[in-house]
Parts: structure tokens; sequence; C-alpha cells
């Protein structure tokens, strides 16, 4: 008997790492989008799409070359930042005089390209990145872990911690935050709101870049798994409070230990626990978890 | 009636859909009744999707969830009970009805944003939901429906008159939405919406009501479309590409328009139609959609009939005679209007010397920051009083408790006696505590008479499904303008008022809510002097009605000149209060607003 209780605790475990591993992933690809968010008020809804361009774009460049698809985590992150650069100085920012419902449709217009070139170009068909550890797993403690997994999470908290460094010390880091704050204020000492938001939404788009690359390993990916991803993404950051970060993060955590449980113990139904988990919170606090209600009374 | 029908705007539209109601008897017209079809299920999707999206500006992606719980709920009915659109559309649109309820109660009370955001994820629950629940939808599989049970020669054609109607019944519902004071309320939300609550608009019920009408054509629809395609799936049933479909349709046509969704939805079903004859597959579909859609945003982002009656009434204006307007004959102009009567509750006047607004140590933090520091003070009723202070002394956050915008950390806020601290906004102004902003915040694309009728002095069933311009309201409306001086503006457009002049409307709208209480947030500021005299006079005016008035102002001289009681805010406590005299002569306010060492010429007598 108390071996049987032994085994489900080490279960337990086993799935809270599992858990706090994807939500590691979720974490970073969430904070690109509740960055965009807080800087320009925009609804990225094509984060999905940047994703699996990432990933097909790595499964492309190593079922050519053969390299280790973990290098290309610069490669497609610098990628990213160039296209979400370009996208907001040539879209974006034309179009956000219009409001935030508009711009929602603008980027969820580019996400359906994206869908629609990769549709074309990759086919309509799951592709994965399979390196020599793919089927491997690790055994820590009485617990086993699958490698893949393993370095993505960890990877995905790393490469969060950085850009959270990058904010934080860093002149443009401080740029950005301040134009999220108060873009006039921000202005008026001489932060230029468009270089902060382009460089906000190519930091956003990296993040789907990085991201893509550690989709990859993990599961198969086709284009219009995209849709997954946005609802996902989207609802992990209605959840911790649009705009913030440590909401994000927070949310993201919740949600990968909830999945992971849910995939363990209740497989088919996980993606709607996930997302009835949101609206139930939602019932109690709707503007999320760490969301505040902002004053509005000076325009 | 009859003379909007001579509108061309009004009869062009509407002859050329009842035309297309005669296109069935054009024999071997199989094919082309199959795309029109499709138009016209375009077409009712994009309006109804117009109810919540294009009027109240909550933008759904994922609308066709209602589309898809029509088509279930068709499905499953007609597999146990047979297929008979005369209940089964209506039961549709029910079931549709409810879950647009219930969603639009969890996510309708925050802004915009989680709204959008939720509308995909409920699209992609219900995509698993139906795939999952086995025994009633089949899983993935889907429900196979029999023949429609009539004669085969009859064909789609009855399918077509069926969308038909379903179509008509929605743009009825839509041009009626549009002429009602609902309308007005959900076009108030789009404009502003923290302004919409603020003059008595119960924004969530509005939204929650939009989003319910705006599933119901859906619902219909859903239900015949299945058995036209005679097959229910979840991937087919709950697609989120017919969902780019329809928003696509109605932005290319014209949001927030009666006839642009309809337009749209013909050209884009139209397009689409095309695509697949031409490119095929879907993979090229979903590019050639997201590029228009990435197209229209960006260079069309109004829409093909507001675009082109702009230019037509841009053509007509430049010929018809603009009337010039003088500002300093409103200033001039003395309305000999009973006021009274125009903006009293008729409960009678109650005594003077009682506090009509009451706020008992109330704290408001930010972060570290302690904005408002356990400030205690009364209105008296039928006063002017004053309230001012440095900048960042709190007056603004103080006034944003008293309006409900900002809920205290502590202390309590009464409005006639009775505890409003939890009050929603727009329960504070049916209450009667109305208040103008700093920097205006009209109805910008609606007119000045529109800005005027769509405060609300309470939520009422009769009120909303009321016509914008019936009752006793409409009246008041323009007596109000004419008490103002501002007659001669009720058909210009809010945002072609000057600042002064839009202080002077809102005002104006604020008094349509009988408050009686008004809360004036700066409206000295950015207003010339022939203006600001014209403002002291109608704030005076008012007084003399009985209306309590809480000003908060950094013109002094006009403060001291007005009120009859002075509040001195610093650092987020009360300084001092009294008469204007006493705080004339108060050498903590001087040392507050200019510091110790202001006095750079002997104080005079």
């Amino acid at each position: 008997m108390s071996l049987r209780r032994e085994v489900r605790e080490v279960q337990i475990v086993q799935v809270l790492a599992y858990g706090i591993l994807l939500g590691g992933m979720y974490a970073l690809l969430a904070s690109g989008v509740t960055l965009i968010f807080g800087v320009l008020d925009v609804v990225n809804v094509a984060q999905g799409a940047f994703l699996v361009m990432s990933a097909l774009f790595t499964w492309q460049v190593w079922s050519v070359t053969g390299i280790e698809p973990l290098l290309l985590i610069p490669v497609n992150a610098a990628l990213l930042f160039v296209i979400g650069w370009i996208i907001y100085r040539g879209m974006v920012a034309r179009v956000a005089p219009q409001g935030p419902s508009m711009t929602v449709l603008l980027m969820f217009g580019i996400a359906l390209v994206i869908e629609g070139t990769l549709n074309l170009v990759f086919g309509n068909k799951f592709k994965s990145v399979t390196p020599e550890y793919f089927t491997w797993s690790v055994k820590i403690g009485d617990i086993v872990l699958p490698v893949p997994q393993l370095i993505s999470g960890v990877l995905a908290i790393a490469i969060l911690g950085l850009i959270y460094v990058f904010l934080r010390v860093s002149w443009a880091g401080r740029a950005v935050r301040a134009t999220a704050q108060n873009r006039e204020g921000a202005a008026l000492v001489g932060i230029s709101h468009k270089t902060a938001s382009a460089l906000a939404f190519g930091i956003g788009a990296a993040t789907a870049g990085a991201g893509g690359v550690l989709l990859s390993i993990m599961y198969p990916v086709y284009p219009a798994t995209q849709y997954d991803w946005i609802a996902r993404l989207l609802g992990i950051i209605v959840l911790g409070g649009l705009g913030s970060i440590p909401g994000a993060v927070a949310g993201s955590l919740l949600l990968g230990v909830m999945e992971a449980f849910a995939v363990t113990y209740v497989p088919q139904w996980s993606t709607l626990f996930f997302y009835g988990t949101i609206l139930a919170i939602l019932v109690f606090r709707p503007q999320g978890l760490m969301g505040s209600v902002t004053r509005e009374d000076v325009v | 009636m009859r003379n909007r029908l001579k509108s061309p705007r009004v009869f062009v539209p509407l002859g050329l859909l009842l035309l297309l109601g005669l296109y069935p008897l054009v024999p071997d017209s199989q094919y082309e009744q199959s795309v029109l079809i499709t138009c016209l299920l375009f077409a009712i999707m994009a309006s109804g999707w117009n109810l919540i999206s294009g009027m109240a500006g909550y933008v759904s992606l994922g609308h066709s969830v209602y589309l898809g719980i029509g088509m279930y709920t068709g499905a499953i009915a007609a597999t146990r009970w047979g297929w008979d659109p005369f209940y089964l559309a209506p039961l549709g649109a029910l079931v549709a009805g409810v879950v647009a309820l219930l969603i639009g109660l969890v996510v309708l009370r925050t802004r915009a944003h989680a709204f959008v955001i939720i509308t995909i994820a409920v699209l992609l629950s219900f995509q698993l939901l139906s795939a999952n629940l086995k025994q009633f939808t089949g899983g993935t599989e889907g429900l196979t429906l029999g023949a429609p049970g009539w004669p085969e020669e009859w064909g789609n054609t009855p399918y077509f008159y069926m969308f038909y109607a379903i179509l008509l019944l929605t743009l009825a519902l839509a041009a009626y939405l549009m002429s009602s004071r609902l309308g007005a309320g959900l076009v108030a939300i789009r404009n502003d919406e923290g302004k919409a609550a603020s003059i008595g608009v119960n924004t969530t019920v509005y939204k929650t009501i939009a989003n319910v009408l705006s599933a119901l054509p859906f619902g219909a629809a859903g239900v015949i479309y299945g058995q036209y395609l005679s097959f229910v799936n979840p991937s087919g049933a709950f697609s989120i590409l017919t969902s780019v479909y329809l928003v696509l349709a109605a932005l290319v046509g014209g949001r927030g328009t009666l006839w642009g969704p309809v337009l749209g939805g013909f050209i884009v079903a139209l397009a689409n139609e095309g695509a697949t004859v031409a490119a095929g597959g879907v993979s090229a579909r979903v590019l050639i959609m997201g590029l228009v859609l990435v197209l229209t945003v960006m260079f069309l982002p109004a829409g093909l009939l507001p675009t082109l009656t702009g230019l037509m009434t841009r053509r007509r204006a430049s010929r018809s005679t603009v009337k010039y307007i003088d500002q300093a004959a409103i200033a001039r102009h003395d309305s000999h209007l009973d006021i009274t009567s125009l903006i009293s509750r008729g409960a009678g006047q109650r005594d003077t010397g009682t506090a009509v607004l009451e706020v008992r140590d109330v704290v408001k933090r930010f972060g570290g920051v302690r904005a408002v520091d356990g400030v205690s003070l009364t209105v008296e009723r039928g006063s002017i009083t004053g309230l001012i202070g440095p900048n960042g002394s709190g007056k603004t956050t103080l006034f944003n408790c008293l309006t409900g915008t900002v809920r205290p950390d502590k202390g309590t806020v009464l409005l006639d006696g009775e505890d409003v601290t939890s009050d929603k906004v727009w329960t504070r102004a049916h209450g009667g505590l109305g208040r103008t902003f700093q920097v205006t915040r009209l109805f910008r694309s609606m007119t000045v008479l529109d800005n005027l009728v769509a405060p609300l002095e309470r939520t009422s069933a009769r009120q909303m499904v009321a016509g914008r311009y019936s009752g006793e309201e409409v009246d008041r409306a323009r007596d109000i303008l004419g008490f103002m001086g501002l007659q001669d503006f009720e058909k210009q457009n809010a945002a072609a008022l000057s600042f002064g002049q839009q202080k002077l409307v809102e005002l104006a709208q604020v008094l349509m809510l009988r408050p009686s209480v008004v809360l004036l947030d700066e409206p000295a500021s950015g207003i010339n002097p022939t203006l600001i005299e014209k403002l002291t006079k109608v704030i005076r005016q008012l007084n003399e009605a009985g209306t309590t008035v809480l000003i908060v102002e950094h013109n002094i001289p006009l403060v001291l000149g007005l009120c009859d009681t002075v509040h001195v805010l610093a650092g987020g406590k009360i300084l001092t209060s009294g008469t204007p005299d006493v705080i004339r002569n108060d050498p903590l306010v001087i040392e507050a607003y200019l510091g110790p060492d202001h006095l750079l010429e002997a104080p005079r007598g």
C-alpha cells in the first residue's frame, strides 16, 4: 500500500516537473505577446504563425544540413526580430492610429498570409525535427524526463531571463518599458516611441523565433497548428493580465502544470480543460491574475 | 417613412434585395443559385457580426462558433425528431443566443482586448467539444442528414428562400437596433466606453445584449446550412476560416453600417468562389483571404460603402451653404427657458444644508504613493463647492473615487446619504452624479443631438427599445441645447466643434441625467475668456435651479469668485477648508501653491 502511494507521489512530481517545463515554453512565447501588447496596445494574434514559421524553417535547415537544431536559436531569433521590425514599421505603425480593433484584424491577416505561404511551401503535413537525443530521457532521482522537453523548458526559461535582464538593465530596455508606461512622457524625455515600439515588436517576434526552434524538437508541426498556439498564448496572457510579464509567466506555469495533469489523467479533455480554466478564472477576476484596472481620465 | 423611402440610400439597396428574391424564377440556374446561397449566408453572418463588432466595436474573431452551434442543434434535433426549419431555425437561434449570453457574461465585463482573444478560444473549444461528445455529435466523423423532404425538382430553391428570409429578418433587426436607444448606446460604447458608463450606460448589459442579438442570425442560419450541406462535422462547423470570411465581408462592405455587411458578404462570397475555381485548394484561399484582409485594413479601413457615401456627401456638402456660427453669439445668448424643470428630478428640492456628496476617510494608493491619504469632506446640497490644490495633490484621484472609475482602498463615498463606494460608474450616474472631463470626451462620430440623447437616467428595457429620437428626452435635449445657446449645432458632428463648444455640449449632456450634483473637472482650462464667462453664468444658473456643483479648477480667481466653500488639497490630504475669503488669505494655501519664498512684493491690503 505504501509502495502504491509512493508510486503515485512520484508520478505527481513527475507530472509537475513536466508541467513546469511546458510552462517555461509557454512563458517565453506569451511574454513576447504581452510585451507587444503592453508597449503598443496591439494584440499579436500572429505569434502562433511566427512560431510555426520558425519551427518549419528549423526543420528545413536541419533536414538539409543535419546540423544541431539548437544552434539555430540565435539565427531564428534574429530573423524573426527583423521580420517583426519590418512588419511594425511597414504595417502596424500605419494602422495603429485606428485603434486596437483594426490592428488585431491586421495581425490576423498577416497570420493567414504566413499560414497560406507555409502551406504552399511545406505542404499540409506534420514535420518533426528528430536529432539523436529526440528519444532520450534522463532520470533525476525517481523521476524520468524526456530530454527534448528538458532542453526546451530550461532554454526557454533561460532566454526569458535574458530578455528580462535586457529590459531591466539596458538603456533600450528601459526605453521600451518607459514607452509601455507612458508614451507621451517617454517622448518628452527623448525616447522615440516608434523605435521603442519597433524594438518591442521585434523582441516579441524574436521570442517566437527562439521558441519555434524549441518547439520543433518537441512536437511535430504543420502550418495550421498556429491556431492552437494563438488560442493558448492569448489565453495565457488574458489569464495573467494583459500587458503584465510576471502575469504571463504565472499564467504560463499555472496552465502548463494543469495541462500536464490533464494530459496524464484526462487526455482527451486536456485542451478543453485549459480553456475552461481560463474562463473560470475570468469569472472571478475579469482583469486577469495580475492585470490592473487602468486609470483613463487622462487621455 | 414614406419620405425615407424616397432617399436613394434606402430604396436602391432595398430594391436590389427584392429583385434578388426573384432570382430563382430564372430557369436552369442551379449553379448560380448555389453561389447566391453562399452569398446570402455570408451576408447574414456579416450583418449579425456587425451588431456587436461593428456597432459596439468589440471585434470577434470566432463568431462562426454560433453558426456551428446552429448546425449541430439542427443536426442533433433532426436525427431524433426529423428536420423542419419552422421550429428548428428558431431553436438554433435560441441555443446560439443562450451560449452567447453565457460567454458574454464572462468576457464582456472587461474591455475589448480580452473579448477578441476569448472568441478564438471559444471557437476552438467548441470544435474540441463537438469532437469529444461522441454520443451526441458522432465525434470527428460527424452527423449525416437525410433528404430535406420536399420534391426533388425544387432543388435548392427552398434553401435560397430560407436564407433570404433570415437575411431580411437580420436586416430588420439591425435597422431597428440602429434607430433605437440601445443602438445609440452601443455606438457610444464604441466611441468611448468609459465616458458611456459615466453618463449612465450600463455597458456590461448593453454589450451582452448586442452579443446575444448578433448570435441569433447565426444560429438560425446554421440549422439551414447544416441541412443544405447534409453533413455536419467539427472542423466544418467550427471553422476559423468561416470567421475570417465573415469578418472580411463586414470590413470590406463597411462595418457599423446597415448595408455594408450585405454588400461585403456578396463580394467576399463571389471572390471566394472565383478563388476556388481559379486557384483550387484551401492553402491558396487562406493566402488570398489573408492578403485581402491585410490590404483592406491598410487601405480601405472604413469599408466600401462608407467611403463611397463619404465621397458623395463631400461633393454635396461643397455645394450647400455652410452656416457660419459665431462664438460671441453663443456667449451673449441669454435663454429664457425654465431650466429648473429641464434638469430637476421633479421630486421637489430637498433641504439645503444636508450633504449631497460625502467622503469619509478615503485612501487610494498607487504602489507606494498615497495619492489620496485619508480625505473626508462634504459637499452641501445647493452649494457650489471648489476643490483646489497644486499639481499632484490628489484632486483627480479623489474625483475618480467619487465617480467610481477608481475604487478607494479604504473609506466610503456617500451619494444622497447612500453608500455608493462599490457601485458601478453607471449606477452612480443613475443616482444623480454627473461629471465632465478635463479633456472633453464627447462621442466624436455622433451628432450633438445624438450625444445628448445617449445619457440614460436608468437601465430599463423600455428605454433601450425606444427610438433614438422618441419620447420627452429629445425635446428636453433640444431645450437644454437652447438654454446653452447651442441650438444651431444639433446636427453637427461632435468632432467638428471647437474645444470650448465641446465643453458646453458635454455639460449639456450631463444635465440630461437630471443630476443632483455635477462634478466639473477643470471646466475653464483651455477655453477662451468669453466662453469662460459664459460657462460661469451657466454654472450660476444651474446652481440657482437647484443643482449642486463641485469644481476642480486651477483658475483660482474663477473658483474663489464662484464657490461658497473651497477645499484645498495638498499631498493627498485636506490642507484647509473654508469660504473663499478665508482661503485667499491662508498662508498655508499660499505656501502649498507657491512655496515659502513666493513673496516678490509686499501683499496688498
